[in-house]
């Protein structure tokens, strides 16, 4: 009996024992090999840091938007191999494409305390949370340790917390939204190539004769990614001096300016502008029809050009498999200007940079490798690489090697030069909830289910809630 | 002394203590949590609710309101119809005529079973190319038959139609096993007696393969209804947030978009405890309906 009830004891702890040795091998598996599922990679690689130091090695969990169609996604892979080389340690990627799943991810991340060691991440409005949970280390108090950390960096352009006004992230390249163009749609059309005193009028006519001749003038899915339109939409009732200033209430002049853009939006949409499915398709749908010869116009950001330079490519990751006649057929212009704002005035800066967390910087064994991991991610030669055709923050910022830059970007590059004013995005200021009745609920108001006054009035009550 | 171990009932509470303590842990802390979160006031996710609602109840009386709550609990009540007429039916179908068929019972079972192997996140890609308006499959077979125009096949109006199709085709197969495994359990002296008095192969299936499945269609049936209430990424995948103009939603989905799309944490609860309630309603109405019986 003695003998039976201690087979049963031995059996229930080893039932037991094996529960919780599935949980941590699951742990330990995912820190070895899955990305994007960063709240179990973050203690696993915790808990092996000790034993990777003692090999001469540590382990970051680093996680950035240099994924998917983002043009610096093969440099960072290069430069985050290259430090690997360089140090010896190692770097558990969970970069993605920057939306918004991504965003609630890295939020969650913060909340349960599954950060990753290092982020490249907006320093917007998006980043208040963790700041504010005091998660993420200033780069003063970096500098209490590190004294040329970000040193390489113009100060100006280090954009500051709208948490404390205090400096967290370092700026590795810019990014600027202004609208691609498919030229052989235009020709086949009879419309000329927009330039840089393009107006929302003559932007209405040209669509007009590209819809007559059959093809969609704008390439965008308002039922899932409406944000450039809707920030060059409030911008164009606006001026670049107003533009970051969030209204206190539908009502007011900047609040009309808002309903006013989301209205242009509506009009356009009514007029049988953007393509027939554009509420019930993706944005990869109409990116498609763009890159396939079926949309004319697209407004997006810096990082779409290597979205288009790859849908060239016969082979999206071989650069020698590009089809240089067909990216000749693609061009970049300023987004059709209106009232105070010129086409020229575009949106962009310097709205991402790399943070450093609390818990890596708390961790001595990770301490070094991380300032070390965003000293070489944001070095004199290595943001040249990123920012290609786009600005930077480094104070002797060198001259751009343009001959290895495919026409694109060359085109892209000439198109900058011309920009009379750069002004960041209102929506990385205006980040949460409050987007949801103008982000989400587009398709409703250019469908006129819910007056455009009423969603942003929602909105704006929600954002002064927060 | 043999007998009395059976008595003792204490090695069989060890046994059954961890799993209980993780079923505490990972669903009943979880789920009470979540019915005081859902009178809370939570805007991010995994962060800690310090107070409650104003009025507490507040989530509940948005609910009613919502016409987006209405919308997903009518789409649920078809996807769940879909489920028991499309996935049940087809399979009780498929079932009885593979039954009556000599050769290749093993081949049918494997290739109506394969689609539960593959992810649902897979399907629902793969049924986005299927479906998409320009260069689609469908599309491009309605082009080879003659059809001028494209049909979008996620425009409001028939999205639903085509969300439910896939999700009804995935689990075909897996009510299709369990049917022809109850077929299978029929005595064959039963079809021999029938056949010698005369009956004809439909008469067969009428009064012998039908009443004798019974049990095992209610099972099903509880399988499906209940199945369909928890039916989330296929449809994620397709028509994410509720596309188009949030025609598409399910409960789950639309819990699954409050939470995590829109931060609305505390409603997500409360959605999260209105689909337990409906699970609960609708699983008490399914048993009363497909009640088994004794043979």
């Amino acid at each position: 009996m003695m003998k039976k009830r201690m087979m049963a004891a031995m059996l229930a702890g080893a039932m037991v024992l094996s529960v919780t040795a599935c949980g941590n091998s699951g742990g330990a598996e995912k820190a070895a090999g899955t990305e994007g599922d960063a709240p179990a990679e973050a203690p696993a690689a915790e808990a092996e840091a000790p034993a990777a130091e003692s090999a001469g090695s540590v382990e970051l969990v680093v996680t950035t938007t240099f994924a998917g169609e983002d043009s610096n996604a093969q440099n960072y892979k290069d430069a985050v191999k290259a430090w690997e080389a360089e140090t010896g340690n190692a770097v558990v990627d969970t970069s993605a494409t920057a939306d918004e799943t991504f965003k609630t991810r890295v939020a969650t991340d913060f909340e349960t305390g599954s950060e990753p060691d290092v982020l490249f991440f907006f320093n917007g409005a998006d980043s208040n949370s963790f700041i504010e949970a005091g998660k993420v280390v200033s780069i003063d108090e970096i500098r209490e340790e590190y004294p040329d950390y970000a040193s390489n960096m113009n100060e100006d352009l280090i954009t500051a917390s709208l948490v404390d006004n205090k400096k967290y992230a370092v700026p590795a390249n810019g990014f600027w939204e202004a609208m691609f163009v498919n030229t052989e749609i235009l020709e086949a059309a009879g419309v000329a190539m927009p330039g840089a005193d393009y107006t929302m009028d003559q932007f209405k006519a040209d669509c007009e004769k590209i819809k007559a001749a059959g093809y969609a003038p704008i390439a965008a899915a308002l039922g899932n990614i409406p944000h450039y339109w809707w920030e060059f939409a409030i911008f164009n009732n606006q001026s670049p001096a107003t533009h970051l200033e969030i209204p206190e209430n539908a009502g007011d002049e900047n609040g009309q300016a808002w309903v006013q853009g989301m209205n242009d939006i509506k009009e356009l949409y009514e007029l049988g502008y953007f393509p027939e499915n554009t509420l019930s398709a993706t944005d990869d749908e109409t990116f498609a029809m763009f890159t396939e010869g079926k949309a004319a116009f697209l407004i997006d950001g810096s990082w779409k050009v290597g979205g288009i330079v790859g849908a060239c490519q016969s082979d999206p990751n071989d650069p020698a498999t590009l089809d240089s006649a067909k990216l000749d057929k693609f061009d970049v212009t300023y987004v059709p200007g209106k009232g105070d704002r010129k086409a020229t005035d575009l949106v962009g800066g310097l709205s991402s940079g790399y943070f450093i967390t609390r818990k890596a910087w708390d961790d001595p064994v990770k301490r070094d490798a991380a300032v070390s991991f965003v000293e070489y991610l944001t070095s004199d030669e290595m943001v040249p690489k990123f920012a290609q055709h786009g600005a930077s923050a480094l104070k002797n910022a060198p001259e751009v090697d343009t001959s290895e830059f495919n026409v694109l970007q060359i085109k892209a590059m000439n198109m900058m030069a011309g920009t009379t004013s750069l002004t960041g995005a209102v929506q990385d200021l205006f980040a949460g909830d409050c987007r949801v009745s103008t982000f989400d609920g587009m398709p409703e108001i250019v469908t006129g289910r819910v007056v455009a006054e009423d969603a942003v009035a929602e909105g704006l009550e929600a954002y002064h809630n927060q | 002394m043999g007998a009395n171990i059976y008595r003792n009932k204490k090695p069989a509470l060890a046994f059954l203590l961890p799993a209980f303590l993780f079923m505490v842990l990972f669903l009943y802390y979880p789920f009470f949590k979540t019915i005081i979160n859902s009178f809370m006031h939570l805007k991010q996710l995994g962060a800690t609710a310090t107070e409650f609602n104003a009025p507490w109840y507040t989530n509940y009386e948005e609910m009613l309101h919502d016409p987006h709550v209405w919308t997903s609990v009518k789409n649920t009540i078809i996807m769940m119809l879909v489920t028991l007429v499309g996935q049940v039916g087809i399979a009780i179908v498929l079932a009885l005529m593979v039954d009556n068929i000599g050769r290749g019972k093993q081949i049918f079972r494997t290739l109506y079973f394969f689609p539960i192997v593959i992810s649902a996140t897979a399907l629902g890609l793969m049924f986005n190319l299927i479906f998409l308006r320009d260069k689609g499959m469908v599309n491009q077979v309605l082009e080879m038959l003659g059809k001028q125009d494209l049909t979008d096949w996620k425009a409001e109006g028939i999205a639903l139609v085509t969300m439910m199709a896939p999700v009804m085709w995935q689990y075909v197969g897996f009510y299709f096993v369990i049917l022809v495994t109850g077929l299978n359990n029929i005595s064959d002296e039963l079809y021999e007696a029938a056949t010698i008095d005369g009956a004809t192969a439909l008469q067969r299936v009428r009064y012998i393969s039908v009443p004798m499945l019974h049990n095992v269609i209610c099972t099903c049936s509880v399988l499906a209804v209940t199945g369909a209430l928890k039916v989330f990424d296929l449809p994620w995948v397709m028509f994410p947030k509720g596309m188009p103009l949030k025609t598409t939603f399910l409960t789950g989905t639309y819990m699954y978009y409050q939470t995590m799309e829109t931060k609305n944490v505390d409603y997500g609860a409360a959605l999260a405890v209105l689909i337990v309630v409906l699970g609960v309603v609708l699983a008490k109405v399914v048993n009363a309906v497909f009640r088994e019986k004794d043979y």
